[in-house]
């Protein structure tokens, strides 16, 4: 490109730190420094500028609104002028210790000031009594910084964290304190700690300890990309470009460096620059950028952007530089477990993300006039949210993040109907955090993948049998994005990518001859929705609704089209897979789920197109089976549900196993956790435990827990708690009052473990009847079996104590038995004779007698 | 024959008495049921849960095949609000866990602290257990990394312990011969450690009473013998006492 011409800097004030700001509409440029007065360029035009006196002496910091500047001094005042008579119009605060940065909301409504005292006054510009106080850090703030939605201030303290703070509420409260990314800094440092939020609002960057710029996601405060910079001295300035595209950064080495935001490289660096520049703001659409040096000079630096990449300035607003874009397929991740609506197509979010071809890319920078939109939003302390997009329209990707779900219905509200479409998952994977996701988790061991700066990931499969399994990892050029894992083997699948149609590739553990690892790929254009490996076979659901299955060896058995569409996830144990689509709509326009449940190896269809019965507006978070062979369904609002009697045909009902949402841990109440299911063994649902508002497990692993089954029957377990409690407290008094309420509590107690232990003999005894049963399995029957009679004893016993008027429910308990071996019948008889219950006593001997003579007599009633 | 150890348990003793509390632990390695002289212990499975004998969870972490999952009570917050329950009432200690209820059949054996599934990750959070000294310390000694946040369970254990101590200690002032403390709720280690120092004080005690009851038996038995009080001994033994 052609030299420059050379930019000639304009001795503002007299030498000394020199600051500057844009107003939103970019026509006015006020620059403040040591001496007692600022002055107001105006872009365009070389006149000589305005001065405005009245002004203290050592301003450290100014912002810009519509029509108003305020400037903080320090002496510790924070001073409104108006832009039209250059006057004082208020001292809006006064602080004793000198100010050293403020920040205007976007909507101008709201200035925060740091300064060396220990708080963050937040204060109203238009009533100055209406003041917030941040006082959650425990030193003096260098830089404070709203994000682009206004609601959120980001404090950089001099202790070396960001306190971010949340506004929207009556009183602020701090939602996160991020440490380890700025430097600890001297209040008057020259060297810059400020938080750079990016234009489309779901990220900021810091100037970190090592020169570097490292962006961190707002959602999950991971860390994201990083900006080498290579300075060779503390950054002084940084910020981004009002569409986020750019990023502009200079130090006290001299340098003023442009980077380009997708890939983090180098556009152009200026390296003959004065003195170190302090305060840099780009102009609201023009390509101009302003700085001002330390020695009291102004450069308006025009067409700073090259040529060639001036384009970049001209797109909407760019997405901020993540590892995996949240925004972008999140292709198998249940991240339903907490919020409500999935209901992304894959074409609608395509269209949402910056268009890579819009009409302005090819139209150029002047596609649309922008002079209508000159005084639109104020970009005043160069965080760039002002920024306009190509399309004249306000950015509102922080809009898609704090409520995905709300935006998505406005947008299917203007469309005339459309049903929203249970988005597909593969169950135990989590989606994309910071640059890694476990692909598979479950109780064998976990997949987990990572993505490195090259474009492949290594993928690691840890067992949590360390002795019987090797872990092993390997470098992955096909970017695997869902895996199994069982005892057999792994199995992993991609996407088509680079020209390679999706592929399947399955690696057994160990074999007794050479390792027998196969791959095989799909038709071109058919893309992996779920997969799902058992003992001895592999399912593929597809885009284009087929479910393939595999044989272990990769002999393609079977392919047919799954009747409900579009597919949503598969699981598969032994001979039997269950693969769940979307099916019509329901009641609360969103498509119902249907299973169909098969045995391969019989071609029998056990279950076909049944529902999932979910609650409105509930999502399907995971399927899987258990050690035992049934399948289980966790959903969003925390219930754990079983498929009973789901090898006859048309017989299958879900049961409730769990409600995650009445055990006892969370009774206290205020605990804020959810639970993330990994499986059901042994009778018990094993989850890792999620605090707060986390969706997903990450890293390094927490430890499983384990929960033993709890029918919601009654509210009766966070009773019990309660008196439990009490009776701490109470310890020697009122004994018989605590009598009474530990009978009802035990039977309560004994009523729900009858219910479950039905509930399991009636699953083993559907599971018997259909596979040829082990003795451990023969003897968990009687066991149960017995287990239920004893419980149903043990309620006799209860209703006989609580008196005569509940005859009628003991002898009803007395039907309910089983009478595995013959004798409980009799027992039951001794029970009520204990107890004196003479009537029930003859009413229970005539049951035996009946049921000895003959079992007809069930039939009847 | 004269024993060379104090009476009572010694606290090597009752760390080895409290290795067969059953903890609960993480296997990381398969290990079939082993059929013991103590008792079956039941397969491991990993991951799955499975309470084993302290001693054995022990050997198991040591050797890296187990971790060990602390009892719900052995977390800060619960032991920050047992010591601030200690700290704040000045009499008396935090209450033992609440016994399970007796089984139905007479047969069953009494409940006491070995055996009471204790320590497990189902215990309650909210008591301190017969061992809760000697459990935290071997614990924390052999697997700490297994805590969340091992120093400051440390701090609290300690706190804790201190609290009790003072609190055992300043019973002994009440101490004289009818008198006495009420112990519910105090640990195995407490008790030993406690055993020396009271025991000592009250057979002090009692030593000071004899003479004193020597004197007044005889002073009784003068009387007897002389068929009248001596007052001025009585007074004697007024000025003495004041």
């Amino acid at each position: 490109m052609a030299l420059q011409p050379r930019i000639r800097g304009r001795q503002a004030h007299i030498a000394g730190p020199t600051f500057l700001a844009y107003t939103p509409n970019g026509k006015k440029l006020i620059t403040v420094g040591t001496d007692n007065f600022c002055r107001v360029f105006s872009t365009g035009s070389d006149d000589e500028p305005i001065t405005v006196d009245d002004i203290q002496e050592s301003n450290h910091a100014i912002v810009a609104g519509n029509g108003f500047f305020i400037t903080g001094s320090e002496d510790g005042t924070v001073c409104k002028f108006s832009l039209e008579d250059h006057k004082l119009e208020d001292i809006l605060v006064r602080t004793t210790l000198p100010v050293r940065d403020i920040a205007l909301s976007p909507d101008g409504n709201w200035v925060a000031v740091a300064s060396d005292e220990l708080v963050v006054k937040v204060v109203n510009t238009k009533n100055m009594s209406q003041i917030q106080v941040l006082r959650d850090q425990p030193r003096a703030v260098k830089h404070v910084s709203f994000d682009t939605s206004g609601s959120r201030l980001a404090v950089s303290c001099t202790d070396g964290n960001i306190y971010v703070y949340s506004l929207s509420s009556e009183e602020p409260n701090m939602i996160k304190k991020v440490g380890g990314m700025i430097k600890s800094l001297e209040n008057d440092a020259e060297a810059s700690s400020k938080v750079l939020w990016h234009p489309d609002g779901r990220a900021f960057a810091t100037p970190t300890a090592g020169r570097e710029i490292q962006v961190m996601s707002f959602s999950d405060w991971e860390r994201q990309r990083t900006f080498k910079t290579g300075h060779s001295a503390d950054i002084t300035a940084a910020v981004w470009s009002p569409n986020g595209a750019l990023l502009a950064t200079t130090s006290s080495d001299l340098n003023l460096c442009l980077w380009d935001t997708k890939s983090q490289k180098l556009i152009k660096k200026f390296d003959n620059m004065k003195a170190t520049i302090l305060s840099m703001a780009w102009h609201p659409t023009e390509n101009i950028l302003s700085y001002t040096n330390n020695d009291g000079e102004l450069f308006i630096h025009t067409d700073i952007v090259p040529s060639e990449h001036a384009s970049l300035l001209a797109k909407p607003v760019q997405p901020a530089p993540f590892f995996h874009d949240p925004s972008e397929g999140r292709s198998g991740a249940p991240n339903g477990i907490s919020n409500g609506a999935k209901l992304d197509l894959p074409e609608r979010r395509a269209r949402r993300n910056g268009t890579p071809d819009s009409l302005d890319d090819i139209l150029g920078p002047d596609g649309i006039d922008d002079e209508d939109m000159e005084d639109f939003v104020i970009d005043d302390d160069g965080a760039g949210y002002a920024g306009l997009n190509g399309h004249g329209k306000r950015p509102n990707a922080h809009l898609a993040l704090a409520s995905p779900s709300s935006k998505r219905r406005q947008y299917a509200s203007s469309a005339p109907f459309r049903p929203q479409i249970h988005e597909a998952f593969q169950p135990g994977s989590t989606p994309w955090r910071g640059n890694r996701r476990y692909l598979c988790l479950n109780l064998i061991g976990h997949v987990w993948t990572v993505s490195q700066e090259s474009a492949h990931h290594t993928v690691t499969v840890e067992f949590f049998d360390r002795e019987f399994r090797r872990d092993f990892h390997f470098t992955d050029p096909y970017l695997y994005d869902k895996a199994c894992l069982n005892d057999n083997g792994s199995l992993f699948s991609c996407q088509p990518h680079n020209g390679n149609a999706a592929m399947i590739y399955y690696r057994p553990h160990e074999t007794w001859t050479t390792r027998t690892d196969w791959r095989t790929s799909l038709p071109a254009g058919e893309t992996v929705t779920a997969i799902a490996l058992s003992e001895s076979y592999v399912v593929v659901t597809t885009s284009t609704n087929y479910v393939r299955i595999y044989t272990l060896f990769g002999l393609p058995l079977r392919v047919y089209r799954q009747k409900s569409s579009p597919t949503v996830t598969c699981a598969a144990w032994r001979d039997w897979v269950l693969t769940i689509g979307n099916g019509p709509v329901g009641g609360d326009g969103k498509c119902q789920l249907l299973y169909t449940i098969e045995n391969v190896k019989r071609d029998e269809v056990s279950q076909s197109e049944d529902i999932v019965a979910l609650t409105p507006n509930a999502t399907l978070s995971s399927v899987f089976f258990s050690d035992e062979g049934d399948p289980y369904i966790y959903d969003s609002t925390g219930v754990l549900l079983t498929l009973l009697h789901w090898r006859t045909n048309g017989q299958a009902r879900w049961v409730p196993m769990l409600d995650t949402n009445s055990m006892a841990r969370r009774s206290g109440g205020g605990k804020e956790e959810s639970y993330w299911p990994v499986a059901v063994a042994q009778s018990k649902f094993h989850c890792i435990i999620l605090k707060g508002a986390d969706k997903s497990p990450y890293f390094p692993m927490s430890i499983l827990s384990e929960f033993p089954f709890q029918i919601p029957v009654t509210s009766a377990p966070k009773k019990k708690k309660d008196d439990k409690e009490k009776g701490e407290d109470e310890m020697d008094e009122d004994d018989d009052e605590r009598d009474k309420a530990e009978d009802t509590t035990s039977t309560i107690y004994l009523e729900h473990a009858h219910l479950l232990t039905s509930i399991l003999h009636a699953q083993l005894t559907s599971t018997l009847s259909h596979t040829r049963p082990s003795p451990e399995q023969n003897q968990r029957l009687t066991d149960l079996e017995f287990q239920i009679d004893k419980t149903l004893l043990q309620l006799l016993g209860q209703e006989c104590l609580a008196g005569e008027d509940r005859g009628m429910r003991a002898l009803e308990v007395v039907k309910l038995m089983k009478n595995a071996n013959g004798k409980m019948l009799d027992l039951a008889g001794k029970v009520a004779g204990r107890y004196g219950r003479d009537v029930l006593g003859e009413k229970i001997r005539d049951l035996a007698e009946k049921r000895v003579v003959g079992l007809d007599e069930d039939e009847e009633e | 024959m004269a024993l060379p150890l104090p009476p009572g348990l010694t606290p090597p003793e009752i760390a080895f008495l409290c290795e067969m509390e059953l903890v609960t632990v993480i296997p990381r390695q398969r290990l079939e049921g082993l059929e013991l002289l103590g008792g079956r212990l039941p397969p491991l499975n990993p991951p799955h849960r499975t309470p084993l004998p302290l001693w054995l969870a022990l050997l198991l972490k040591r050797q890296r095949r187990a971790n060990i999952l602390p009892p719900p009570w052995l977390a800060p917050h619960s032991l920050t609000a047992i010591l601030d329950h200690e700290t704040n009432k000045e009499e008396g200690f935090s209450p033992p866990p609440r016994l399970p209820p007796l089984a139905a059949s007479s047969t069953a054996l009494a409940f006491s602290p070995p055996f009471l599934a204790s320590s497990t990750a189902e215990a309650a959070p909210d008591a301190l257990p017969y061992h809760w000294l000697e459990i935290g310390e071997m614990l924390l000694e052999a697997a700490s990394d297994d805590f969340e946040e091992p120093d400051s369970v440390r701090k609290l254990l300690r706190g804790l312990r201190e609290v009790r101590m003072a609190k055992l200690r300043k019973g002994v002032e009440l101490l004289y011969a009818d008198g006495g403390i009420q112990l519910n709720g105090v640990g195995a280690m407490e008790v030993s450690e406690g055993r020396a120092f009271v025991t000592g004080v009250i057979d002090n005690l009692r030593k000071i009473g004899a003479s004193r009851e020597q004197q007044r038996k005889d002073r009784d038995r003068e009387d007897r013998e002389n068929g009248y009080p001596s007052t001025a001994d009585y007074d004697d033994d007024e000025m003495e006492m004041q």
